[in-house]
């Protein structure tokens, strides 16, 4: 299921959905329910519905995200991820067409952003 | 492109930063005068009151409105115009509003159709952003009862023709509540000249107050029901809600430090509204011409006028909005407000309510040089996209 079918469901809506042969849950804009859901068959797999191959780049960037939101609770601002990547931020917009915000969290698994982008 | 200094274009979302004399004078008075006013016999109390008073009249004489009584503070614009809205409307009424409006009129107009079977019309915009007086006649009904205007859009920076629109609305019988959450500040505005019959304003904006404060205006011939119950300091021992004004609207304590601070901006404008103005006019124009120039930018903005207030959007070969916002604020240190506004109806009426559109609101204390810095982005985040 794309993304974009998500954009349909309402607000308080969460559903499950099969993903590189896992069962999970999402929020009505595709992002994991359960950040700790995540691992990299599942990457992988919505990177893909996202139109992206993922390179050592993308891994750098992922993983740099996924570490900062278990170290403090919340992903990292752009700043902190320009800092830790070593890439400037249009870099990484590169790297994901949609955003970071929208597709390189939702492949790394992260929570909804939900705010109005 | 290198540079460690943060650039501020988001004022239309809240001016940034406060003039340290608002600052200054809203902590002064706070830390003097911050017991609860009219709520006790005792000095301090009587003349935070007085203080509370001398607020409620300057806010009428810088909006030329005929009664202090009649200026109820609110939270902001959204929570005044919920209150008008929700205070004015019954069952069955018909609302005329625009396409042009923000969510804090759209979905209290959206709720009370839901809830009570209010209709409303939206009427459309222009090419140049702007509503036409004759479409809103148009738009009326036998239970037309209320027409909503925002002021100034927020997406487009366009100034709808008020004058024109309050004088039809007079003619029909109609009253015209007035959003100039936008507008406030930037240009002046006229409540009775216009025939405007509320006025919804916060305090945040061009105001140069605090966040959290805002009021409601209303003329002497509007009578909105209470929709917030409460303690009034006046009447205790009657259960039925005080219905005299401005009591009739507010219930609760007062935000004090807002007010304090609502004050001491109002007292700042007076003094520096002309330079203001004169150098956020300058900067959007500036800002236009450059933006204008960049391949790839399509401005939804139409070229700004003498009385156009300092906001323009536009979006860069139509790629979502937030990787752009993301790349100003990460690699250009600029702060910019991506997405739809809270204007859905623009957005969609424009064709940018998939990618939204980049928002760029020049203040008072930006200068020549940084809006040339976001120019000089724009291009280059123009060219590597």
């Amino acid at each position: 299921m794309s993304a974009e079918k998500f954009k349909q469901k309402s607000e308080l809506e969460q559903s499950y959905r099969s993903i590189a042969g896992f069962t999970l849950l999402f929020d009505h804009e595709g992002y994991l329910w359960e950040p700790k859901d995540w691992n990299e068959k599942v990457a992988v797999a919505l990177a893909q519905e996202c139109g992206i191959d993922l390179s050592e780049k993308h891994w750098k960037v992922i993983n740099f995200m996924r570490e900062y939101y278990f170290t403090f609770g919340r992903a990292p601002l752009n700043s902190q991820l320009k800092k830790g990547t070593g890439l400037s931020i249009a870099e990484i917009n590169a790297l994901f067409p949609g955003g970071i915000k929208k597709d390189g969290r939702r492949i790394a698994g992260l929570p909804n952003p939900r705010a109005c982008l | 492109m290198e540079t460690n200094e943060f650039i501020y274009l988001d004022n239309a979302a809240t001016s940034f930063p406060k003039p340290p004399e608002v600052l200054t004078g809203m902590n002064e008075k706070y830390a003097r005068y911050g017991v609860s006013p009219g709520r006790g016999s005792y000095d301090l109390a009587v003349y935070a009151a007085e203080l509370v008073w001398q607020t409620r009249e300057k806010l009428a004489r810088f909006f030329n409105a005929p009664d202090p009584n009649r200026v109820i503070f609110t939270a902001n614009a959204t929570d005044a115009l919920n209150l008008a809205i929700q205070g004015l409307l019954q069952p069955g009424d018909h609302v005329v509003s625009t396409q042009l409006e923000h969510n804090s009129v759209l979905r209290p107009l959206y709720h009370l159709r839901e809830r009570d079977g209010i209709a409303y019309d939206l009427v459309p915009f222009d090419e140049h952003g702007l509503v036409s007086p004759d479409d809103i006649v148009k738009a009326f009904k036998p239970k037309t009862k209320l027409v909503v205007i925002s002021h100034a859009s927020n997406v487009l920076g366009t100034v709808q023709p008020i004058k024109e629109i309050g004088c039809l609305c007079a003619e029909h019988g109609i009253p015209l509540l007035l959003d100039v959450a936008q507008s406030a500040g930037h240009i002046p505005i006229n409540m009775l000249e216009w025939q405007v019959s509320a006025i919804a304003f916060t305090g945040h904006k061009a105001l140069m107050g605090p966040a959290g404060i805002g009021g409601l205006i209303i003329s002497p011939d509007l009578e909105l029901q209470t929709t917030r119950f409460g303690g009034t300091g006046v009447d205790s021992l009657n259960l039925r809600h005080t219905q005299s004004y401005p009591h009739r609207l507010e219930a609760g304590t007062l935000n004090m430090p807002g007010i304090f601070g609502l004050s001491a901006a109002l007292d700042y404008l007076e003094q520096n509204k002309t330079k203001m103005q004169q150098q956020k006019t300058q900067l959007t124009k500036l800002l236009y011409e450059g933006l204008r120039e960049i391949k790839g930018i399509r401005l939804l903005s139409p070229e700004p006028k003498a009385e156009s207030v300092p906001v323009l959007t536009c979006t860069v070969k139509d790629r979502d909005a937030s990787v752009i916002g993301e790349i100003l604020d990460g690699d250009y240190q600029i702060a910019v407000r991506t997405g739809l506004h809270c204007a859905p109806l623009v957005h969609k009426a424009l064709r940018t309510a998939e990618t939204g559109a980049v928002r760029f609101s020049p203040g008072p204390f930006n200068t020549q040089a940084q809006i040339k810095l976001a120019i000089r982005a724009m291009a280059e985040i123009a060219a590597m996209l």
